[in-house]
């Protein structure tokens, strides 16, 4: 006998138009990518993050570069960004030193171009993505606006056909049509925290790698004398 | 070697426990959304109300005895008012009786003949003087318009029969006053409330929608049509739905339309109005 007659949330959603219930489906798609990355992004942060501790710790604890650099070739899977930009720089190193006719300053230009080279393949590599979720961040919200707004033209459309115009025959329209809203916001907000997060991160990760470059540097060209 | 070199390094981690992880995310929000978070999930409990007439014709009767309870009541009768006004009082009283007489003859041998013919009579004659005009105004656009396509009909019945249907009326008048005495009071007590003990509230609505109905001329044996009404706190309608059909798409449009003119509905004398009510209607007592 009691018909619920309750707003829940799959109620609107099943009873929405077409082209909103598109809108809504577009939404929550593009809400799990951005989630998917978000995690993925956070673990791959995380993990150059730790790695590139770990390589400081054992890079200024005073080792062998030579055994560094083994250790970076041999267990190359598990390396982090900076020990990789550090095997590429000791590599160039290492060849152009045996030979003869280059000058110290032209060796360890060339290591350093080729860390540079490493460097920003391996940012690169951090930042993939990041502009997707950046686009989520700024589009979502407008996408589930346009789904809210088609959705609130479709329920005044059908308040003309109606003969006693009451708010009780557009609100559920227009309770649906927010639903678009609603899903657009849960899609961006998430999206527009990670990747301030994570733009930050790289940012932070990047100056020490920049800041590793130069030290290394320094280093090689000690060694050339 | 040496160029691929740069790009053998470890695959990007975590892409299956981020997948999963996304899943969760999206899952958990869809359960806290659908099963925690409930706007007015927790149907209200509802009143049904049983609208029975003891006569096809109390259906205009009705309002008088239900008068006392509701101030509203009268509204019921310009709907009667608006369709004789447009015609001189005298044919109209013809014009109603030979609808019913024509029809409940056949099935009605059973029941007593004075019944059916002496009701309309007497609403229509007092009614038209006092309230065509002032009446119409206050009435919505599309009842009018709705109720009309019932009534064609009569005129056609009306001249054929009006002699013959004028002599009966005349013997029956007298004796209709003492039935629609009995028929009220059978209508009250027909008028079952149940649930919460709210039997006013039932009584009152019961009432206003009775008055409100305009029977279709070719109702057969006693259907019951269950409608299912939504209103507003101020008793106003938002929605009726057919839930169980009589039987007869002329009646159920009838009832329906009843509905949203007695709209608002009354309102119990203390607490709020159930949000969904069920009208159950049967043209009459069996």
């Amino acid at each position: 006998m009691n018909v619920t007659q309750d707003l829940s949330i799959l109620h609107l959603i099943t009873n929405a138009s077409a082209v909103v219930q598109l809108v809504m489906a577009l939404l929550a798609g593009v809400s799990f990518m951005s989630w998917y990355y978000i995690f993925r992004k956070w673990f791959a942060v995380r993990l150059a993050r730790n790695k590139t501790e770990q390589f400081e710790r054992d890079f200024w604890s005073g080792g062998d570069l030579a055994n560094l650099y083994q250790s970076a070739v041999n267990d190359r899977h598990h390396a982090g960004a900076m020990e990789r930009i550090f095997e590429s720089g000791f590599r160039e190193f290492t060849k152009l030193r045996g030979q003869k006719n280059l000058e110290a300053k032209d060796v360890v230009d060339g290591s350093r171009r080729a860390m540079r080279a490493t460097y920003q393949r391996e940012v690169d590599g951090l930042e993939d993505h990041l502009a997707f979720l950046a686009s989520v961040g700024s589009v979502s919200p407008y996408v589930g606006l346009f789904g809210t707004v088609w959705g609130i033209m479709h329920a005044f459309r059908g308040l003309s056909n109606v003969g006693q115009a009451t708010l009780a025959s557009v609100a559920p329209g227009i309770a649906e049509a927010l639903v678009a809203t609603a899903i657009g916001l849960f899609a961006a907000i998430p999206a527009v925290l990670a990747y301030n997060r994570f733009a930050y991160d790289i940012d932070r990760l990047s100056t020490r790698f920049e800041s590793f470059m130069e030290e290394f540097s320094n280093i090689l060209q000690r060694q050339m004398r | 070697m040496s160029a691929l070199h740069y790009l053998d390094t470890a695959p990007a981690p975590g892409k299956r426990a981020s997948l999963v992880l996304a899943v969760a995310v999206h899952v958990a929000l869809a359960i806290f959304l659908i099963v925690g978070v409930s706007w007015r999930s927790t149907p209200p409990t509802s009143v049904q109300v049983e609208l029975w007439n003891a006569t096809p014709g109390l259906v205009t009767a009705a309002p008088k005895p239900s008068a006392p309870p509701p101030p509203p009541p009268p509204p019921p009768e310009p709907k009667v008012a608006p369709k004789p006004a447009p015609e001189p009082p005298p044919p109209v009283k013809p014009v109603a009786k030979p609808d019913i007489a024509v029809k409940k003859e056949p099935e009605k041998k059973h029941e007593p003949k004075p019944e059916p013919k002496p009701e309309p009579k007497p609403e229509k004659k007092p009614e038209p003087k006092p309230e065509p005009k002032p009446e119409k105004k206050p009435e919505p656009k599309p009842e009018p318009k709705a109720e009309k396509k019932p009534e064609p009909p009569r005129p056609d019945f009306s001249s054929a029969l009006n002699d013959e249907l004028n002599q009966v009326n005349k013997k029956v008048s007298r004796q209709q006053s003492d039935n629609r005495l009995k028929n009220l009071a059978e209508a009250e007590t027909a008028t079952v409330a149940r649930n919460i003990g709210r039997g006013d509230y039932a009584a009152k609505i019961s009432a206003k929608v009775r008055g409100y109905v305009v029977l279709p001329p070719n109702v057969q044996g006693n259907p019951e049509a269950v409608f299912q009404v939504e209103q507003l706190i101020t008793g106003e309608v938002i929605s009726v739905k057919l839930q169980k059909s009589s039987g007869n798409p002329a009646l159920d449009a009838a009832v329906e339309r009843a509905i949203h003119n007695a709209s608002p509905l009354p309102k119990p004398d203390s607490g709020q109005p159930d949000r969904v009510i069920t009208i159950k209607y049967r043209p009459r007592e069996t």
